[in-house]
């Protein structure tokens, strides 16, 4: 950690234009990141930032940070992989619904059950955008879009009750409807020492219903901290996660007061273990020995 | 006296052929001699038919070896189900179970008369001097001490090692059924003595490993500090030995969820500064090849081996094949160069793998060992590797002035740019699978894209260059030529001194090199080449055509194709050399005749 200087959230804005659509609120989310990196502090060369692919997937380019925009769906263990080679980085992973919980939706679980320390945020907005508006993992069943034109056959997934169903340690939920709050819950996700995961209700003006937009999204969110809810509580916070799609919920659902063990702390411990009488590995053949 | 002899062996799963083989092969190393052996199996975990061919030599063995001189059947069944990979001729020494009831003059071996046939009443001599029939291969370990002389005194030292920790009785009970083996051997000698010769190397120091150990040992040496995979047969082991030791080298390793994830850890570990492979066999190979298109792109140093079995999809799991070959040269969609290298035995896949590291390293990309279930499984002594001669490349990491205004991707003479990683301050960058400029940001420009290509395939240009990746041996000027790669390599070297001997002019290319196709190489080798095999396990002629996409093939150049599991033999590629002379010689005499 080298966090002696100051950092201010423009810091964390790279020279990159944004190409997304006016008003989308991927700008918020954006804006929510460089806040909180700029309250952790951590300087930009030693934040590794990883997404797929998807409109909310250009996130990483237009932060200051390594940034490493992947193919679809394989943000996470591109990112395990980076945090295990150098476990002191701070490492966030991004991108929407469809790269999560659609094309990389084997990923999440595994990495859950591993604890790694890395935070993943999702721009969920119901919709595939970049490819123009098909259906989408989040979508509501009965949906039309040009690919339902008779409306959507099947339940959408529950992104809160499928990370908090696997035991993630951090579950929250955000909005652009509160840039503030968006940004202290990212904050709070970073911090927490293990896996965190942040599902940010984020519209797509081009493609989303009205009822998704930020006007609808007001409308039904309700502040888990002023509801009195007990983060502690992973129950009572899996009942809650039922209402996604009917309440937008904001703020940390669920926060293990005993965070476990994280996979790369304990692969530290293990490599200071087993490399005290590890022999030069010139000698490694030596192995192969028989006498 | 014998010099050179080749044991194979079969059984059901219990039986414990592979483990007598172990013991054997043990035992010459410990005798001096040099060893390879071979294993096969059936699918089945429990129970299936298992065998090993164990090849014991006074010298270096370049291959398995052909037809059998040793084949010993603990029953006919299990034997006959590996076909061609266990062929008797009529040199071999046919040992089975007597307890099969089937007379030495009706053993199922159709169209071949062996030298010798003999029954054994192996489980009974196993049950009455063991007290179990599980003794059976130290019984069959016993006959081939005393028939063949190997491992008098070795393979019960072995055996005793081995057994140390589960007490005397057992160790006395397989001392008896070894001398009850031995002592048959001597009561019943053999109508051709096949005692082999002493070895005058015995007592020195003797390496025995296969290629999945070897090729994972090579990477730790070479600086590999991260393993991404998921277990697929046949190279599971890899990835086991990296669970055994990387972590003494400050490295991890992550069995990941699936194949694409195990190489995504691996792209990850390498953006992040890090020396990072993978291992995988066909079908893993066809799920990771998104990522290697965006290792590609993002110009990331990566190893995937590829241990090769028998395609396409599930194929034949246990068996080899050279089939992979198209997959891994042009194993994702865009137009990029991945280089694709191929060992020819456990003792070069140390070389292979390093080599497949520094190029990594240096033109920062990935990088496709093609191994195979042989090379993988078999075991062979070594004679120790002086790991000092091995020079080790690492990445170029921007420094000083390249750290002002870091371009990432800049266009340099040579096409590589230095390259930076997370943690390094000043060097922060947008990795990407979209096309990008030269500091990484995005981009749709044409011009841009066909620059980059450029970048990304010009850069390889010195590697086709690079004539210590291929071996030439035998005539520098012959008119009659070899190419072979991987393990068949093996065979085509034997192949070649067996018809130098015959008195045929023949060389032999053996491309470590496979992709990209280094034209030079090949037309310089061609000059004086009027006939010639391409030997390959392929069914499609994969290198035959692979070559002939690249480089203008001499018109007598003709493929030697066969699908895996169907092993080439030396004595089949000489047969194909004599068939190439005769044509030379008639096309020759066709020139002197008059035209009419």
């Amino acid at each position: 950690m080298s966090a002696t200087c100051e950092f201010q959230a423009k810091d964390y804005k790279s020279s990159l234009k944004p190409i997304w659509c006016p008003g989308c609120g991927d700008f918020s989310v954006v804006q929510g990141i460089y806040r909180a990196l700029a309250a952790i502090g951590r300087p930009p060369h030693e934040i590794a930032f990883v997404s797929g692919i998807g409109c909310s997937s250009r996130i990483p380019g237009y932060t200051t940070a390594y940034g490493f925009n992947s193919v679809h769906g394989r943000s996470l263990p591109i990112a395990q992989g980076i945090k295990l080679a150098n476990p002191d980085l701070l490492v966030l992973a991004a991108g929407g619904d469809g790269d999560g919980f659609s094309i990389g939706g084997g990923h999440i679980a595994h990495l859950i059950r591993r604890n790694m320390d890395i935070t993943y945020i999702v721009m969920d907005n119901q919709i595939y955008g970049l490819t123009k508006g098909q259906l989408s993992p989040t979508s509501q069943k009965g949906r039309v879009t040009c690919t339902s034109r008779f409306g959507s056959l099947e339940e959408p997934v529950n992104p809160l009750l499928y990370v908090l169903a696997y035991g993630a340690g951090f579950v929250a939920q955000a909005s652009p409807t509160d840039l503030v709050g968006m940004a202290a819950t990212i904050e709070e996700a970073i911090r927490y020492p293990g896996f965190a995961f942040v599902n940010i209700q984020s519209p797509c003006v081009t493609y989303g219903e009205e009822a998704q937009q930020i006007k609808g999204l007001k409308a039904i969110s309700e502040n888990l901290a002023a509801m009195g809810h007990n983060p502690a509580d992973r129950l009572a916070a899996m009942d809650l996660a039922q209402q996604y799609g009917q309440k937008m919920h904001l703020g940390v659902f669920y926060r293990n007061p005993e965070p476990a063990p994280t996979y790369d702390g304990l692969v530290r411990e293990r490599q200071a273990a087993l490399s005290k009488n590890a022999p030069p590995k010139e000698q490694i053949l030596d192995l192969f020995i028989k006498k | 006296m014998r010099k050179d002899l080749v044991f194979g062996m079969a059984g059901s799963g219990g039986d414990g052929i592979v483990s007598a083989g172990e013991s054997l092969l043990q035992a010459a190393a410990a005798e001096g001699y040099h060893g390879v052996m071979t294993k096969s199996f059936g699918s089945q975990i429990r129970g299936g038919e298992s065998s090993c061919r164990v090849r014991i030599s006074t010298t270096p063995i370049l291959n398995p070896g052909g037809n059998l001189d040793v084949a010993v059947a603990l029953n006919w069944e299990d034997f006959l189900k590996f076909g061609a990979e266990l062929p008797v001729s009529g040199t071999t020494v046919v040992i089975y179970e007597a307890a099969t009831k089937i007379l030495e003059a009706d053993i199922p071996l159709v169209g071949v008369t062996p030298l010798q046939v003999i029954a054994v009443p192996i489980a009974q001599m196993a049950k009455e001097t063991a007290g179990t029939e599980r003794a059976k291969n130290t019984v069959v370990l016993g006959l081939i001490a005393g028939w063949f002389g190997i491992g008098a005194v070795a393979v019960m030292k072995g055996i005793r090692k081995k057994l140390a920790k589960k007490g005397e009785e057992l160790v006395e009970a397989n001392q008896r059924a070894f001398d009850a083996g031995r002592a048959f051997a001597m009561e019943h000698p053999l109508k051709t003595s096949m005692n082999v010769v002493a070895s005058d190397t015995k007592g020195q120091v003797k390496l025995i490993t296969d290629g999945n150990d070897m090729c994972a040992a090579a990477a730790i040496f070479a600086g590999c500090q991260f393993f991404g995979g998921y277990p697929i047969t046949p190279s599971t082991e890899i990835m086991q030995f990296f669970t055994d030791h990387v972590w003494k080298y400050g490295g991890a390793v992550l069995q990941a969820e699936d194949e694409i994830a195990g190489i995504g850890a691996a792209v990850g570990a390498s953006f992040a500064g890090k020396k990072s492979m993978t291992a995988t066999s066909g079908p893993g190979l066809s799920l990771k090849s998104e990522m290697m298109g965006l290792a590609s792109i993002a110009e990331l140093p990566l190893v995937i081996i590829d241990v090769q079995r028998g395609g396409p999809s599930t194929g034949l799991p246990t068996k080899t094949e050279q089939s992979d070959l198209f997959a891994a040269a042009f194993s994702a969609h865009g137009d990029v160069i991945r280089p694709v290298l191929a060992p020819t035995s456990v003792a070069d896949i140390f070389r292979i793998t390093i080599e497949a590291f520094n190029i990594a390293e240096y033109y920062q990309t990935p990088v496709i060992v093609l191994s195979d279930q042989e090379i993988a499984s078999r075991k062979e002594t070594l004679d120790p590797i002086d790991t000092t001669q091995f020079k080790i490349i690492n990445r170029l990491v921007p420094a000083g002035a390249d750290l002002v205004d870091y371009k990432r991707f800049q266009q340099t003479e040579n096409h590589i740019s230095p390259i930076s990683h997370p943690g390094l301050l000043g060097g922060t960058y947008l990795a990407s699978g979209i096309e990008h400029v030269e500091s990484g940001a995005p981009t749709n420009s044409g011009d841009v894209h066909q620059r980059m290509n450029e970048k990304r395939t010009r850069k390889f240009d010195p590697l086709k260059d690079r004539k210590d990746l291929f071996e030439v041996t035998g005539n520098p000027d012959a008119p009659i030529a070899i190419i072979a790669w991987g393990s068949v390599a093996g065979v085509c070297r034997e192949a070649l001194e067996m018809a130098q001997a015959e008195g045929i002019n023949v060389k032999l290319l053996v491309p470590y090199l496979l992709y990209p196709v280094a034209e030079n190489v090949y037309n310089d080798f061609f000059k004086s080449v009027q006939k010639g095999i391409v030997v390959e396990q392929t069914h499609l002629a994969q290198t035959f055509k692979l070559l002939r996409m690249h480089v203008d093939l001499p018109k007598g150049l003709k493929s030697l194709a066969r699908s895996g599991a169907n092993p080439f033999l030396p004595g089949d590629i000489v047969a194909a050399l004599h068939q190439l002379l005769s044509e030379l010689q008639r096309s020759h005499e066709g020139q002197l005749q008059p035209q009419e």
